[in-house]
């Protein structure tokens, strides 16, 4: 029996050649604990979450997507949406039609122009008349053009000394909330100890090349599934910037935004500190417009990297104090050591292995590895399909390439770690040079 | 019409035209002047008791041109013109505005409105979020443009709407709402020359069809020609021509002599006999060339230039009329020349 299911299993394996079953076979029978502590375990951890949320969703699934009520005794409150953005006449059009328009009546939009160049605030204006159908309509929509470059920090601050919303969302130019998104996004806060919640971010241009469908099974991997599963055991750690709602009286209280470092983070960050819990909300779905290019996506990792770096490790750097802001918070703290100590021990243990089965077993061990990461990541995307509909079916084949398209963004992230740890190139380029020369050093 | 209006017709028209003959004293034009005591803001400094009605009666019989003056808002409930036009807070509706740079302090990106800021001994102020004190505009902090904060509910908003109250009625209506009336100033035409210079307004009998004594149609006839040439035009696809004619002012003909009348009837002369010239407004004119392509207008140009030699008093466009836009795009073209003349 064993022989033919060798023999069955030898023929559907598509590396049979090179050893797959065999390697795995070899690997499940080991008795070697670093193998199984230092690759094994850690990616099972990926795929944890994963099963949890659908398990949670074939039980309960309201608890996943929460349904709207059908009566309601509370007036819905005012929402003001605001979005701060420079050069980005491209897109700030759909922006505010899609803001306007998303079914929810009781919102204002504010716009801050942030000294942009091109025809940024006239194609904002047009797109407010063509909704509103009147120029004077000032109380739906407020535009801002800022007579000076402030970046994007102060530019929000801007719209939310404006904003007159019991609620706020923040969410960049090239993002468009989908119809009946505001809903959904203000169920979290039935719990008063609800800070902010974060929109479900899906990607709006996945269909333009390799890179966008990659990006699009990314986010349903880390905004779809890891952010509800954070959101349950309270260890969420950032409303992302491109789709977030937040209380008023909170981020007013806070004083806005801090110059110089990644907006959105060091926000949630403030607001864990403050003993807030940050909130998921599936079917607040938020469209997003990711990186078409190498050169842009890079940048983007880098400078998320690099704020992250910035914000736990200088700004923020007593939430390593375990117990000083509660338990999920110093989880939250140590997920940025994991963050840098996984790569490594995956790399350690890779070569533990190697060196135990002599170097000829190498290519074998790298194999199974990466079949099982391709296993592990077929479980979450199909998790993600049944929960929230994304990636698209199309992109499914692409998991197999997905693993080195990981590894790829490793390098920009890497180089931006031990860049921001190194304090080179410190210098933020979003951040206008008058207010850099200000701000503390971090 | 009553037995009354019958009677008073005589002393309307004489009032007409004792109003025409003063225009034409006036150089041939009236403009109002500004009165805040009228009922739309201006007046006409003129003879007569319901000069504007008059004058109003005389641009629809062809005697006077108006010419856009200036446009009047005008409450929709009692239509008077004082109006106190202010901004008001979107939220709250109140008038009670302030206009104040909002603050913004570059240390720690905070945006407030100045009375937020603590001033402090040394001329400077202390941040509410950080504390700390700023000193130097430009450099530590910054007035971001202008912004209007409610004092009511302290709203701040950088473009607040209008609202108008009325003060004659108290009506309050935003100021998208309002309606307006156009004051216009008028000029006397060829007709009203005419009518002045005959001493009678013309009647039906006299020029019902073409202009004064000349040999041209008046505007809503030659309107009425051109439509239906364009009807011709888009439905049995027969392209025509118009040749646009704009009297110089100081231009005079081959003999010297300014005779409007007569160079019009020279100007016919050149055309065939199915061509038609029309006045369109005080110094232009339209010809339209049935079933004439552009090198035939470009003839009839010709024609005309030499009839009239270098001194002519006319200045001629020729544009051949394809499709609609064509004769839009032609009297656009004329229009926009007279302007930067």
């Amino acid at each position: 029996m064993n022989g033919f299911l060798h023999y069955f299993l030898s023929a559907l394996d598509p590396m049979s050649n090179l050893g797959f079953s065999r390697a795995f076979a070899k690997l499940m029978g080991s008795a070697l604990p670093s193998w199984w502590l230092e690759v094994v375990l850690p990616v099972a951890f990926i795929i944890l979450p994963a099963i949890f949320v659908w398990l949670t969703y074939l039980v309960r699934p309201a608890l996943v997507r929460p349904p709207l009520s059908a009566r309601t005794t509370q007036a819905a409150p005012l929402v003001s949406v605001v979005t701060a953005g420079r050069n980005e006449a491209a897109t700030i059009g759909r922006c505010i039609r899609g803001a306007l328009l998303c079914g929810y009546s009781n919102l204002e939009f504010i716009f801050v122009d942030d000294n942009s160049t091109d025809d940024s605030v006239a194609v904002a204006k047009r797109a407010a008349l063509s909704v509103t159908c009147s120029r004077h309509d000032t109380e739906r929509v407020r535009i801002f053009p800022s007579p000076r470059r402030n970046g994007k920090a102060s530019s929000l601050n801007i719209g939310i000394r404006m904003a007159r919303g019991e609620f706020i969302v923040i969410h960049d130019a090239d993002s468009i909330i989908q119809y009946g998104a505001i809903q959904h996004w203000l169920l979290p806060f039935a719990d008063p100890q609800v800070g902010g919640v974060a929109a479900n971010i899906r990607v709006d241009n996945s269909g333009v090349n390799l890179l966008t469908r990659l990006q699009e099974i990314e986010y349903a991997m880390k905004f779809t599934l890891a952010k509800f599963f954070q959101a349950k055991i309270s260890i969420m750690d950032i409303i992302s910037g491109m789709g977030g709602i937040f209380r008023a009286d909170i981020i007013r209280g806070l004083g806005g935004f801090d110059t110089g470092l990644g907006d959105d983070r060091d926000l949630s960050t403030m607001l864990l500190k403050q003993r807030f819990k940050l909130g998921f909300s599936n079917d607040a779905v938020v469209w997003t417009t990711v990186p078409e290019t190498r050169y842009h996506l890079w940048r983007q990792r880098m400078r998320w990297r690099r704020n992250i770096i910035k914000i736990r490790v200088s700004k923020h750097r007593d939430m390593f104090m375990l117990g000083r802001y509660g338990f999920a918070n110093a989880v939250i703290a140590l997920q940025l050591p994991a963050r840098l100590l996984i790569p490594v021990t995956l790399l350690i243990g890779l070569l533990f292995a190697s060196c135990e089965r002599g170097m000829e077993g190498a290519p074998e061990i790298i194999i199974t590895y990466y079949w099982i990461i391709v296993l592990f990541l077929l479980i979450r995307i199909l998790v993600a399909r049944e929960v929230a509909s994304t990636p698209k079916l199309i992109n499914f084949p692409l998991i197999f390439l997905y693993p080195f398209y990981v590894l790829w963004l490793e390098v920009p992230n890497i180089f931006a770690e031990w860049s921001e740890l190194l304090r080179i190139g410190a210098k933020h380029p979003y951040v206008p040079d008058h207010i850099w020369e200000e701000i503390p050093w971090w | 019409m009553t037995a009354s209006a019958h009677l008073d017709a005589p002393v309307v028209e004489a009032r007409r035209l004792e109003l025409l003959r003063r225009i034409a004293e006036l150089g041939g034009a009236i403009s109002p002047v500004a009165e805040p005591q009228a009922k739309h803001g201006y007046r006409y400094v003129a003879p007569g008791g319901d000069v504007e009605n008059d004058l109003a009666v005389l641009s629809r019989q062809n005697y006077l041109e108006a010419r856009f003056f200036d446009r009047v808002s005008l409450c929709p409930k009692c239509d008077g013109c004082s109006l106190n036009v202010r901004e008001i807070c979107p939220g709250c509706r109140s008038a009670h505005l302030a206009s104040e740079g909002l603050f913004h302090h570059f240390r720690c990106g905070y945006v407030g409105i100045p009375p937020e800021f603590a001033p402090e001994a040394d001329d400077g102020y202390r941040c509410p979020k950080c504390n700390h004190t700023m000193h130097h505009l430009g450099t530590e902090y910054d007035r971001l443009g202008k912004a209007f904060v409610c004092r009511g509910c302290g709203l701040v908003c950088e473009a607040p709407p209008l609202e108008a109250v009325c003060l004659a009625c108290g009506a309050r209506t935003p100021a998208e709402n309002l309606v307006s009336a156009i004051a216009f100033s008028y000029l006397i035409t060829s007709r009203g020359a005419e009518a002045v210079r005959r001493g009678r307004l013309l009647g039906d009998d006299d020029e019902p069809v073409r202009v004064a004594d000349a040999a041209v149609y008046r505007r809503t006839v030659i309107l009425e020609f051109l439509t239906h040439q364009m009807k011709r035009l888009t439905q049995l696809s027969e392209p025509f021509s118009v040749l646009l004619v704009k009297r110089e002012p100081g231009g005079t003909d081959a003999e010297g002599a300014d005779q409007p009348a007569s160079n019009l009837r020279r100007l016919k002369g050149c055309l065939r006999d199915v061509d038609l010239i029309g006045q369109l407004a005080d110094s232009l004119y339209v010809a339209v060339l049935p079933h004439a392509r552009k090198r035939d207008a470009e003839t009839a140009r010709r024609r005309v230039e030499t009839e009239f030699g270098p001194r002519s008093p006319f200045a001629l466009t020729v544009a051949e009329i394809r499709e609609r836009k064509d004769l839009a795009a032609a009297l656009a073209g004329l229009a926009k020349r007279g302007d930067a003349e």
